[in-house]
């Protein structure tokens, strides 16, 4: 009985809150990517690259001395122009075609290389490590847990939970769905679709570079640190239901709780097949995944 | 029968046809001045327009995006490398490379058919990724360093014989394999299987009320597409001498959507001048400049835009104009 409480406080606990605080961050850059493509039905190709150009916001800014507070409200606020002007400029322009998914994914999919070889380009290829904004940890229940985790759980919780206050209680919220629900009925209620468009895009944006600070300090910084995360992040999109904020959440800590745990028993080598193999099934049984689309109730 | 299909289908062949002319002077021309890098490049370009070729037989023809394409064209490398380094023949490799991508595509399949749209995207993505991660861990088959020492081949063509080693002898064998290739697949696309391709593109809903069952169709595609990829992945580890766990990257299927695009979807031809392209322009940009990703990202996010017909979805009107002034 002591062995099993020994493993549940040193063994099993600790992976779970370290398999949280990567769930949060997967969340948020779930959520960036269901909201974009529940509301737009674009597959935004890039937006691992924009997780990875939040991380290297942080890292530039944090280097003119800009304390870390002050980086997770700044990079965010950076990213908004530039996804603002990603969709006016760029999605826009094949947003009208036959094939909408195809070409914007194909677009997106151009900028997120053109965007990983600029980061590549000021920055080098080298991982950067930035120093842990919050040191130490701390004893809950007699369970060591970092300090900076459980900071990001938090961080993360609250930013999940005031996206879902938004969405679901306040009238830009209600203008977001609306959009999303029947493009043509909100213009002609008189909500502004194209502005509401390429707001949720840029705040989708704003979301994966939120995802990228918090998560510099714990795995390093580096050009295609986008790559190894998407696959993920699209996992949950699909388990989740596309377009669904909901289902992001819910999809998010299961697989991450899924990871974390059997990378207990077996090789983390394995976890991406077994994530992988999660979505598959989901897709063979249900493939509207666990919730429905944004707006669609 | 001469449909508006067979018209641009013949009109393809004659852009494959000047293509294979131009390829033969710069053979001639490359093994008289004794020339090696750009023979050898070539070599790989014309590879690496068979896995285009692939992925405009799934977007071009069937309305599916594939982007995990190098799936295939890694298991032929991975399968080519393996089997000459236990024995060194040509046709063994490149009838392992069929057994398997019929297999594996056939698996593949099953999983990725079940859906369609974005969901067969991101599911390519997803079973690609998953392969070249387990690839990249299994130390098997040299993980993350690859396998090398892959021998010299001779390749035994009845009359004659080719070796790997010769530059201009392995372009021409590797030109001939890919132009049969495309003779396949355009010879299977003015099929009524085929034209059933086509129509599921067009409306993959009405397809079932003319009594077809729309998965086996999407289903025989892509084991179509998959041959084709895995056919030429097998050429690769000839041509290097090695295979490493990059050819199954997403950098690799990524490319030849690009040369797919930018060369013209779902006229067959264009992924082949689009390899050809993406290769010359990638060894232009690289040699002043190591970071040529953004002049090709540029240039892909142009031709989304602008130019959405590709190369030669721009040059086949034309051609095929110039067909019917040849015969009314």
């Amino acid at each position: 009985m002591a062995g099993m409480l020994d493993y549940i406080q040193f063994v099993l606990a600790p992976q779970v809150i370290t398999g949280l605080a990567l769930g949060v961050a997967v969340i948020l850059v779930a959520l960036g990517l269901t909201i974009i493509f529940g509301l737009l039905d674009v597959i935004n190709m890039s937006h691992g690259e924009f997780y990875a150009f939040g991380a290297f916001v942080a890292l530039a800014l944090g280097w003119l001395g800009l304390p870390f507070w002050l980086l997770l409200v700044f990079v965010p606020i950076v990213m908004l122009p530039i996804g603002y002007l990603v969709e006016r400029g760029l999605i826009q322009r094949v947003f009208h075609t036959g094939d909408r998914h195809v070409m914007t994914l194909l677009l997106t999919f151009g900028l997120g290389l053109v965007l990983e070889d600029s980061l590549k380009l000021i920055f080098g290829p080298n991982p950067y490590r930035p120093d842990t904004p919050i040191r130490g940890a701390i004893s809950v229940f007699g369970i060591f847990v970092p300090s900076y985790r459980l900071f990001m759980i938090c961080v993360g919780a609250a930013v999940i939970a005031g996206v879902a206050l938004v969405i679901y209680r306040t009238r830009l919220g209600a203008m977001v769905r609306a959009s999303a629900f029947d493009r043509n009925m909100a213009a002609s209620l008189g909500v502004p679709v194209e502005r509401v468009y390429a707001g949720t895009f840029a705040f989708g944006i704003a979301l994966a570079g939120l995802a990228g600070v918090l998560l510099a300090p714990i795995y390093s910084v580096f050009p295609t640190m986008g790559r190894d995360f998407i696959l993920l992040a699209f996992t949950v999109v699909i388990v989740g239901g596309m377009g669904s904020i909901a289902g992001a959440v819910a999809a998010g800590i299961i697989l991450t709780q899924i990871q974390a745990i059997s990378s207990l028993y077996i090789s983390p080598v394995w976890s991406d097949p077994i994530v992988f193999g999660i979505m598959v099934l989901m897709l063979m049984m249900r493939p509207q995944g666990l919730f429905g689309r944004l707006g669609h109730a | 029968m001469r449909d508006a299909l067979s018209i641009s289908m013949q009109a393809s062949n004659a852009l494959v046809a000047v293509l294979v002319m131009v390829a033969l002077i710069f053979a001639v021309l490359g093994a008289a001045a004794g020339e090696t890098f750009y023979l050898r490049l070539a070599t790989e370009a014309m590879i690496f327009a068979g896995l285009a070729l692939s992925v405009d037989i799934l977007l071009g023809y069937t309305g599916l995006l594939s982007l995990g394409q190098a799936l295939y064209f890694g298991l032929g490398a991975y399968l080519s490398a393996l089997v000459l380094i236990e024995s060194p023949s040509f046709w063994a490799a490149m009838g392992a490379a069929l057994v398997a991508g019929i297999a594996v595509g056939l698996i593949g399949g099953f999983i990725a058919n079940r859906v369609r749209g974005v969901y067969f995207a991101l599911i390519t993505f997803g079973m690609a990724q998953v392969a070249a991660r387990a690839v990249y861990n299994t130390r098997a088959i040299g993980a993350s360093d690859g396998l090398i020492g892959v021998p010299i081949v001779n390749i035994n063509l009845g009359v004659t014989s080719v070796s790997s080693a010769s530059p201009a002898g392995f372009f021409l064998l590797v030109l001939a394999m890919i132009v049969v290739l495309y003779a396949v697949s355009a010879y299977m696309l003015e099929t009524p299987f085929g034209r059933l391709l086509i129509a599921i593109k067009a409306n993959d809903r009405r397809v079932p009320f003319l009594g077809y069952h729309t998965m086996t169709v999407r289903l025989g595609s892509y084991v179509f597409a998959a041959v084709i990829a895995t056919l030429s992945g097998a050429l690769y580890p000839m041509l290097r001498g090695f295979v490493s766990p990059e050819l199954l990257f997403f950098s690799t299927s990524g490319n030849a959507v690009i040369a797919v695009v930018i060369g013209g979807v779902g006229t067959l031809a264009g992924g082949l001048y689009g390899s050809l392209l993406l290769t010359l322009l990638k060894s232009v940009v690289g040699s002043w400049t190591e970071h040529h990703l953004i002049v090709i990202g540029l240039l892909f996010m142009g031709a989304v835009i602008f130019f959405p017909k590709g190369l030669a979805g721009v040059l086949r009107p034309v051609v095929e104009r110039m067909l019917a002034i040849g015969k009314p």
